[in-house]
């Protein structure tokens, strides 16, 4: 009944390939399919009005794009946006995760308030918010009204409707960054901290040269998910603001929804979204291999 | 026996399915949707077939119909169709033509107010949809305030004219003006001339075409070249503007209806540019404050029309029940029932009704109203030009862009897609 030793590894990795078969399976046509759909429709004059595959049109989508007047636009405040949230978040999320992982008791308490936002649908957290930041009936103005402050013009003013809408997307998803790093925390061996406490460390040098570099994989995966996601990010600007004031919250993901779905024009958008791919594929790349010559 | 039981068994089973056909409906969450809803249970008892309405947000449902439609059996067998949508959907072959049925059937299409007709029942001659509901806009402005005798005096006083209910823009704008008021001394307005809704995307397009039409503007020439860049349409983005500044809430160039009407709702407006619909919202105390204190208005210039079309996709599963249906929720007596609930008709009749009349006095404005509304251009892609005009108007009010720089970038994507549909030469 002994099997060789020396084929133990093949069959265990047949025995591996057979068990991740149904998933890879799955993952590709669920993941691989539409991706590749996508490109196929870029290449051609594909519309809502003509669904057919018959106009092959090589680049002419790609070289479209770039005429569209506010894609530039578009581009930077989803730069901006991106940029914005995920450091904001980041900040926060370790403040309070480093807060979290010193305290003992309620535990699961504050967990719980923390999850809440997160559970929420973002459509849902869009509405919520749009009534409390009505600038006359809203609870926020009437709050600040009682401290001599206001009324804030949230969503009506260039200036402030970009800052509002970071502000509530912090709202929604800081506690996915707070969960990750406090995950992170939590598996930290004590021996290092034992060790630069014998060597008379204080608490400033034991989170600059212990804890941080510790915990440098857990933060750079947190923030390339964060990344992804937020570039992403729709629903919040389709209900809150559409782009608006003028462009000033015109994120590309409702960019590329209006190329489909107002301007009907499919090969447009999936060329759009390609060329999104590609920017996201080449910083997600640029992270993981970062990521790789740290551990 | 045994035998028999399962052969009576089967039969029973058989004939249940038989009986058991469903009519899908997609339908926007409005208050008429919910006046069908209340009639369903009458149209099962009478015909034995169900009714299954799936009423979401309008946001979602152009996405939601265009992949149903485009298919060659998709899951709704009668839709409500936005005027908006008409050249779209009537173009790219997915509504059924129901002139047979309507003459096989004797429908009568002359009961319908021709501007309705033209606006979701006929294109080209073929009737694809029969008109459901219309949402036609107006003002809907406080009648308590014009009635007031101390009101009237001070507007006389000021002006030099009688307050009323206001038949040209520039006595309109005065009303705003009259009435935007800072009624506790803080230096902050906080009783408001009109609410504006100035969202970017359709509720600042929509809003904005009731300023260009009272100012005189048009979107189009006959042969579709955009003539709203004009000194008209600069004017129109001009009022909007004073009017959002000096007259309404903060904040009002980030509202949709639904924020603006609260604001209405809520007693802190004289006046608002909006769709007919929503004064019935007004009357319920659960929601209002003005109950009783509200009422509407033809614009000065006409308003823009606006409506809905019952229809049946060629995907329709079930045509026949459907057409059942959408005959039997347009019957007189059917109507009759919604216009008094509430429901914005369709039918000429209906606006004449002594019955409707006592329990709906606004009828004959909403007429009125209904008659002299102007149409939107309605093409192919209105849906692009809507978006393409709400982000310029709101660029413009905004002040990030001048009125006329504004004007003729839309200006220039209309006559873009006018062309692209085969409008303009």
């Amino acid at each position: 009944m002994t099997v060789a030793a020396d084929r133990l590894p093949s069959l265990d990795r047949r025995f591996g390939w057979a068990m991740t078969a149904p998933g890879l399976l799955a993952l590709s046509l669920v993941v691989l399919f539409p991706l590749f759909f996508a490109i196929f429709t870029s290449g051609f004059e594909y519309t809502l009005l003509h669904r057919k595959y018959d106009t092959f049109v090589w680049l002419d989508n790609y070289r479209s794009i770039w005429s569209e007047g506010y894609l530039g636009q578009s581009l930077w405040v989803t730069t901006t946006f991106v940029v914005a949230v995920v450091l904001l978040e980041f900040l926060i999320g370790f403040t309070v995760a480093l807060m979290l992982n010193a305290v003992q008791r309620f535990k699961d308490v504050y967990y719980l308030i923390l999850l809440m936002p997160l559970l929420i649908n973002p459509v849902v957290v869009g509405l919520i918010w749009r009534m409390f930041l009505h600038p006359e009936l809203g609870i926020v103005n009437y709050v600040l009204s009682l401290l001599h402050l206001g009324p804030v013009n949230w969503l009506g003013d260039v200036r402030v409707a970009f800052w509002t809408v970071v502000l509530v997307d912090i709202w929604h998803q800081v506690s996915f960054m707070i969960v990750l790093l406090l995950a992170g925390l939590a598996s930290l061996p004590r021996e290092p901290y034992e060790a630069a406490r014998m060597d008379g460390a204080s608490i400033v040098q034991a989170f600059f040269y212990v804890t941080l570099p510790l915990m440098r994989p857990v933060i750079v995966v947190t923030l390339l998910i964060r990344m992804i996601f937020a570039v992403k990010t729709f629903d919040l600007i389709f209900v809150m603001t559409r782009g608006g004031p003028g462009t000033s919250t015109d994120l590309i993901s409702y960019f590329i929804y209006r190329s489909a779905f107002y301007g009907l024009d499919l090969g447009k958008a999936s060329a759009i979204s390609v060329v999104l791919l590609l920017v996201v594929l080449a910083l997600t790349g640029y992270l993981y291999r970062y990521m790789r010559s740290l551990a | 026996m045994k035998r028999l039981l399962l052969t009576a068994g089967l039969s029973l089973a058989l004939g249940t399915a038989a009986q058991a056909t469903t009519v899908h409906i997609l339908m926007e969450n409005v208050p008429d949707t919910q006046f069908v809803k209340d009639q369903l249970p009458e149209f099962k008892a009478k015909t034995g077939i169900d009714v299954d309405i799936e009423a979401i947000s309008y946001i979602d449902m152009h996405s939601k119909l265009v992949p149903q439609l485009s298919s060659p059996q998709g899951s709704y067998d009668a839709i409500v169709v936005d005027f908006y949508w008409v050249a779209e959907f009537t173009q790219a072959g997915w509504l059924m033509p129901l002139d047979d049925l309507i003459k096989r059937d004797n429908v009568d299409t002359n009961v319908y107010l021709p501007a309705l007709m033209n606006l979701v029942g006929r294109v080209n001659g073929v009737t694809y949809m029969l008109p459901f509901y219309n949402y036609s806009m107006g003002i809907i402005y406080r009648k308590d305030l014009v009635a007031d005798p101390k009101e009237q005096a001070a507007f006389k006083a000021k002006y030099g004219i009688d307050l009323k209910i206001p038949t040209t823009w520039d006595e309109y704008q005065k009303q705003v003006e009259f009435f935007s008021r800072d009624t506790n001394g803080d230096g902050k307005l906080d009783f408001f001339g009109t609410v504006n809704q100035g969202q970017r995307g359709d509720c600042i397009s929509m809003q904005w075409s009731n300023y260009l039409y009272a100012n005189g503007g048009q979107y189009h020439n006959k042969d579709w070249k955009a003539t709203f860049n004009s000194p008209a349409g600069i004017k129109a983005i001009e009022d909007y503007k004073t009017d959002i500044a000096k007259h309404g809430p903060a904040g009002a160039e980030s509202y949709c209806f639904d924020e603006a009407s609260n604001v209405f709702g809520q007693g802190k407006a004289y006046s608002f540019v909006t769709f007919n619909i929503l004064l019935s919202g007004f009357s319920d105390p659960k929601s209002s404050q003005v109950v009783g204190k509200a009422d509407i208005a033809a614009n000065p210039g006409g308003g823009l029309n606006g409506g809905w079309g019952w229809a049946i996709p060629n995907s329709s599963p079930e045509k026949d029940a459907a057409w059942t249906f959408i005959k039997w929720i347009e019957s007189k007596e059917t109507v009759k029932k919604r216009a008094l609930e509430g429901g914005a008709p369709t039918q000429g009749w209906l606006f004449d009704d002594p019955e409707i009349i006592a329990k709906r006095p606004e009828m004959p404005q909403l007429k009125v109203l209904v008659a002299t509304a102007q149409e939107f251009p309605t093409f192919t892609y209105t849906v692009d030009f809507v978006e393409s005009l709400g982000r310029e108007l709101n660029l413009a009010v905004t002040g990030q862009k001048d009125a006329k720089q504004a004007l003729d970038t839309a200006a220039s994507d209309f006559n873009k897609l006018a062309v692209k549909a085969g409008l303009q030469k």
